[in-house]
């Protein structure tokens, strides 16, 4: 456990990947985002206003996924560590950053609710789809969000990995034709009504808990990749 | 003596080659292994394969008597410096010996502190910026401050220049003699070596050639120099490994050692018998088994020389 807990102190030796960065996307997007709204402010549009940059960081997630495997792994096993104790401390250090970030998001939230957007109608942090249900749901939401953008970069890179660059992109390839062909059944299905209408069901809570289960299949089958993977 | 690695029938095959061989040798608490071989010969595999980082295809590895595999106890205790190490992208030599201060149980911070000013290692260069030796020095570093019970060296020394690799091997010995541990150091410059290693483990194409103390392994041969005649005589009913002339001088590598009466037919024929360097030996011995037949000896003198 001692060792597990050593391995998150390994992965944030590295303050540029999963403190820096991130906060420097952050902020920037934040920055961008705002100098916009204010200069349609400016103009006298009336908002509300929203914008997709505050997804910049989340996307952050799946450079940090793939970094945590393809730099560190090989160093852990220098270090003697088990590729069981690499796994989880890199898991744990992953929703450490997920958690700060999702708070800061949740923090902004509610800065943004309590100055009406700036004072301007304008809205970086705060989606009305996510904290409909609660501010609670909308934390959990980003977390969910980043922990599976963070997931997938490393079970990419887990593959990417033990069997090398033409199984990663066989396998990437291999998922988009089958989401193409997912999308192709459902029209041909007529279903698109039905395929909306489940996602509207779901709400906001559900889509979440959908994701998190995504998130525990694929780093489930990272640790099995992960398990006899050579540095 | 207690053995703490103990390797039984250990194969690695890969898709065309057969890396290691069915190799099964013990390596012996508190001694420094020199693992000798060419390149390609199957060292870093098998170093690998004992500390858990590769997987062998067939055999079985006990290490202080368990396997290594996903086995925290016993990987602690071991350290694998690689010589193709890779360390996290931004991470700076500062940042690698604060990890490995986490991880190694008898990390020595103020040992680490003295090697890094040994080596003139600038700590807060990021690693990838770092040359070849100053990149291989922080492999050197990890590898004697960890002060695992089993340390791996993988030719540590790419890129170090003499005075550093005097140093390796300096401070390898005297933090040795105060901390006695197994070290394992695989090395193409076997001659360096020669003085450090207690015993010799010598890998070629997957399979043991040779694992005997290398005091043993010096009184293996000898070369005697003199006359060609007188040596010729000398040398029948012998195994010759080597021959090299130059006009009448002739000398020649012979296997087995000299007893009393040897010396005394030495003296009387007005030869001289001199030791054979490990690396000469080694060598020899490799390109002896790769053509184990006396008619090849000949063509083996050609390509020495």
């Amino acid at each position: 456990m001692n060792r597990t807990v050593n391995v998150v102190r390994l992965q944030l030796v590295n303050k540029m990947t999963y403190i820096w960065i991130p906060l420097i996307i952050l902020v920037g997007a934040w920055v961008l985002t705002l100098a916009i709204y204010a200069m349609l402010s400016g103009n006298g549009a009336p908002g509300p206003f929203y914008g997709g940059g505050s997804q910049a960081p989340l996307w952050y997630f799946l450079v940090v996924g793939i970094q945590a495997l393809t730099f560190t792994f090989p160093f852990s096993q220098a270090m003697s560590i088990t590729r069981r104790e690499f796994y989880l401390g890199t898991l744990l250090t992953a929703a450490l950053t997920a958690a700060i970030l999702s708070t800061v998001f949740l923090l902004g939230g509610f800065v943004e609710t309590a100055t009406r957007g700036y004072g301007m109608n304008g809205y970086f942090f705060r989606i009305d789809a996510l904290w409909a249900a609660g501010w609670w749901v909308a934390w959990l939401a980003y977390f969910a969000i980043a922990m599976l953008m963070f997931v997938i970069g490393f079970w990419a890179a887990t593959i990417y990995k033990r069997w090398g660059t033409i199984a990663i992109t066989v396998v990437l390839v291999g998922l988009g034709l089958l989401l193409v062909a997912a999308m192709w059944l459902t029209g041909r299905l007529d279903a698109w009504a039905e395929v909306f209408a489940w996602f509207g069901a779901q709400g906001a809570l559900g889509l979440t808990l959908w994701g998190v289960l995504l998130t525990a299949l694929l780093a489930g089958t990272s640790y099995l990749t992960l398990r006899h993977a050579v540095p | 003596m207690t053995d703490v690695i103990e390797v039984q029938g250990l194969t690695k095959r890969y898709r065309d080659i057969i890396a290691v061989d069915d190799v099964s040798f013990t390596i012996e608490k508190d001694t420094i292994y020199g693992l000798l071989g060419r390149n390609g010969a199957g060292k870093t595999t098998v170093m690998s394969i004992l500390t858990a980082q590769n997987f062998a295809s067939s055999g079985d590895i006990r290490i202080f008597g368990e396997k290594p595999y996903e086995n925290a106890r016993v990987l602690s205790r071991m350290c694998f410096v690689r010589e193709s190490q890779k360390y996290p992208d931004d991470a700076k030599p500062v940042h690698a010996f604060r990890s490995a201060r986490l991880f190694f149980p008898h990390w020595d911070e103020a040992f680490a502190q003295r090697l890094i000013s040994d080596f003139q290692l600038p700590q807060n260069r990021r690693i990838k910026k770092l040359s070849r030796g100053q990149l291989s020095a922080v492999g050197v570093i990890i590898g004697l401050a960890s002060r695992a019970e089993i340390t791996f060296f993988d030719e540590p020394y790419l890129g170090l220049d003499a005075v550093a690799r005097q140093i390796f091997y300096d401070r390898l010995l005297e933090d040795y003699s105060e901390h006695p541990r197994t070290v394992i150091l695989s090395s193409h410059l076997i001659d360096e070596v020669a003085n450090l290693i207690e015993r010799v483990l010598v890998i070629d194409r997957g399979r043991i050639l040779l694992d005997e103390t290398t005091d043993a392994v010096r009184d293996r041969a000898c070369t005697i120099v003199g006359d060609a005649d007188a040596v010729d005589r000398f040398i029948s009913g012998r195994e010759v490994i080597h021959r090299e002339s130059l006009g009448r001088t002739t000398s020649v590598t012979v296997l087995g050692r000299l007893g009393a009466d040897d010396r005394a037919r030495l003296a009387a024929l007005g030869l001289d018998a001199a030791p054979v360097s490990l690396q000469q030996l080694i060598v020899r011995l490799t390109q002896h088994a790769a053509f184990d037949t006396p008619d090849v000896h000949a063509t083996i003198e050609e390509v020495v020389r």
